[in-house]
């Protein structure tokens, strides 16, 4: 692993095995970049365990989160990054081992990043581990290791790891997550489950009265449309959204891509509910309503829907509280949502269950908060039934 | 010289297979009661929902109030609305609007639909309100009142539509029986005041009292219509007497 600070403090390193470089990876017809400098402004796709998405922030480009250094070469790729800035030994592996030519190694960043083996604290391993890496660099077998594989020489020489700031401590930790926790919850979580929410409201009254229609060709569309979303997992959907709809030249953002995925998740869940709340209403509701005079849309929306509304607000409320809890899979597709957040304070430090468990707290805040409103509006909506 | 409220000629209705009814006539002058009478199945309550197009007939020509309609070529949805608008229908379990007051169930067809102006459509709606007993029930919601006191308001809405005339069906049979009285007197009220009502029933005491005319519905078909005194006085049918005597001494 790459030796760090925070690293050293958990496990005892050896000596770098290996010393690689930061290099800038663009486009192979990407000109644009010469040195660090030129990053500024663009966007760099960097995983948050490495420290290579502090350097293309500090000099000025927006990152993008990533999962791994195969699928920031995707997202370059697609043209949804301009750069991934790496160590020079994946890199060089990841062309070696695809032989992909799409993409270039654009310049280097200077900095320089040392990889060792990592043992249990106090395990007694290291001056043997040391001693044996001693011995294969001097006989030159790691750098034929190195050519073998890297198709480079990245074996390089003992070097101290550069000496950093001590790590927090685990409260100290916590404290300074909530905050951006809670950015991610009030910018990315909330929002996605309000917005989602709401077009899945409509999305699926239009599906629900599709179905209930006397019309066979709207009814199985509608059949088919709750088919495919109950059918199919909310993370393929996701996917299929973001990740599949690219090579057919469609390319959305992340969190478009996310309220797209999730409001029409929702919309063919919300119908269901919606078509057996309006089904529950007796016939002779939709008669009297005639009898007065209104029509098909009137009755729907002066009689019928207020007193369905009553009856689907339950299950409703389900869903929404699902939708919050499902936002989480967003931080797969590169939102920066609430896990998202943990996930990317948690990757450095190893502070997994800290981080972790403060997120579950904030969504179990949110929906505490739901289920109290949801409490409410029944109250309201019960006003009128005999108890 | 009265004019005809409601003049229908060889109305046939089917579902299905199932014939219901097989060319019914028969004419309700402006201000008169008719009640139809006849056992279960024999057509009665859909001859009444035809009159109001909830149940839209196969065949035949049914003038309600200023509309006529001839049902055995395509009626369009506006010439339906049209001609739904003549009748105010009362139905056996009421279908109040659960989720509105007794003020709100009955201004909603003359403020909602109908746009007439507010304060005048809610004053008229409050006079009915009186009419029925129920003036000082009107904020209350429907699940809060007697069933009787449901149907009273049942019968204050299909009024407040203004009606050229007013379809009753079976307006006692979900009632307890200690309540049935309190809606009739209203129903005879409504006759005295001479609107025009066509009432299917099960009550031939009420029948005999209120009507103008019976008639008298058996296998889809008016068997015997007239004036109570003969239609229920004095049947000419054999199997008008055989259902008059079943309900008049089921034992």
């Amino acid at each position: 692993m790459t030796i760090n600070a925070e690293r050293k403090e958990k496990y005892d390193l050896s000596e770098p095995y290996s010393v690689g470089e930061g290099v800038i990876v663009t486009r192979a017809d990407d000109n644009s970049v010469k040195s660090l400098d030129d990053i500024k402004g663009k966007v760099a796709g960097e995983t948050a365990t490495s420290n290579w998405a502090q350097v293309a922030r500090d000099h000025g480009a927006r990152v993008e989160a990533v999962e791994g250094f195969t699928q920031a070469i995707k997202l370059l790729n697609q043209g949804r990054v301009d750069l991934v800035i790496n160590d020079s030994i994946a890199v060089y592996a990841y062309l070696a081992e695809t032989g992909d030519t799409s993409v270039k190694i654009a310049t280097t960043t200077g900095e320089k990043s040392e990889q060792g083996f990592a043992t249990r604290k106090n395990s007694g391993l290291l001056p043997d581990l040391n001693k044996a890496l001693d011995e294969l660099r001097a006989d030159g077998k790691l750098a034929d290791i190195s050519q073998k594989y890297l198709k480079a020489n990245a074996s390089g020489g003992p070097e101290a790891g550069q000496a950093q700031h001590a790590p927090l401590s685990t409260w100290q930790l916590i404290l300074d997550s909530l905050g951006p926790l809670a950015k991610g919850a009030i910018t990315k979580t909330i929002p996605l489950t309000v917005i989602s929410f709401l077009i899945g409201l409509v999305i699926a009254l239009a599906v629900a009265l599709a179905r209930l229609s006397s019309n066979m060709v709207l009814t199985n569309v509608a059949r088919f449309y709750f088919s495919v979303i109950r059918g199919t997992p909310l993370l393929v959907q996701l996917f299929i959204v973001f990740y599949a709809l690219p090579e057919l030249g469609v390319k959305i953002d992340p969190f478009p891509a996310a309220i797209i995925a999730f409001s029409l998740n929702v919309g063919g869940y919300a119908a269901e509910i919606i078509r057996s709340a309006i089904q529950s209403i007796p016939k002779g509701q939709w008669e009297a309503a005639e009898t007065i005079g209104l029509n098909y849309v009137g009755a729907l929306r002066r009689i019928i829907l207020p007193q369905a509304t009553r009856v689907a607000v339950p299950p409703l409320s389900n869903t929404l509280i699902s939708l919050v809890k499902d936002t989480s899979l967003a931080s797969t597709i590169l939102v920066t949502e609430l896990l998202r957040q943990a996930q990317i304070i948690a990757a450095p430090t190893f502070e997994f269950f800290a981080l972790y468990g403060t997120a579950a707290v904030y969504y179990w805040v949110i929906c505490l908060v739901l289920s109290f409103g949801q409490g409410r509006i029944e109250r309201r909506l019960e006003r009128y039934v005999a108890r | 010289m009265t004019e005809n409220r409601v003049m229908a000629e060889g109305v046939h209705k089917a579902f299905g297979d199932n014939e219901v009814l097989k060319g019914v006539s028969f004419n309700v002058p402006q201000g008169t009661a008719t009640t139809i009478i006849g056992p279960s199945g024999s057509g009665k309550t859909t001859l009444l929902r035809a009159l109001n197009a909830l149940d839209v007939p196969d065949a035949g020509v049914i003038r309600v109030g200023d509309v006529e309609l001839d049902f055995s070529k395509p009626v369009s949805k506006d010439q339906l609305r049209r001609y739904r608008a003549q009748g105010g229908f009362v139905f056996q379990s009421h279908n109040l609007f659960p989720h509105k007051t007794v003020f709100q169930n009955v201004t909603e067809g003359p403020i909602v639909v109908q746009k007439r102006a507010k304060e005048e459509a809610e004053a008229e709606a409050l006079e009915l309100l009186s009419q029925v007993g129920l003036a000082e029930k009107r904020d209350q919601y429907p699940y809060q009142l007697s069933g009787g006191q449901q149907q009273r308001v049942g019968i204050a809405r299909a009024l407040a539509l203004k009606p050229k005339v007013v379809l009753f069906d079976e307006p006692t049979s979900a009632l307890d029986p200690e309540l049935v009285g309190e809606v009739l007197s209203v129903i005879r009220d409504l006759a005295l005041e001479g609107w025009t009502l066509i009432i299917v029933t099960h009550e031939i005491q009420f029948a005999k009292q209120v009507s103008d005319q019976v008639l008298f519905t058996d296998q889809g078909v008016i068997l015997e219509k007239g004036p109570p005194a003969e239609v229920i006085g004095d049947p000419k049918e054999e199997r008008t007497r055989q259902f008059l005597d079943r309900i008049l001494n089921p034992l």
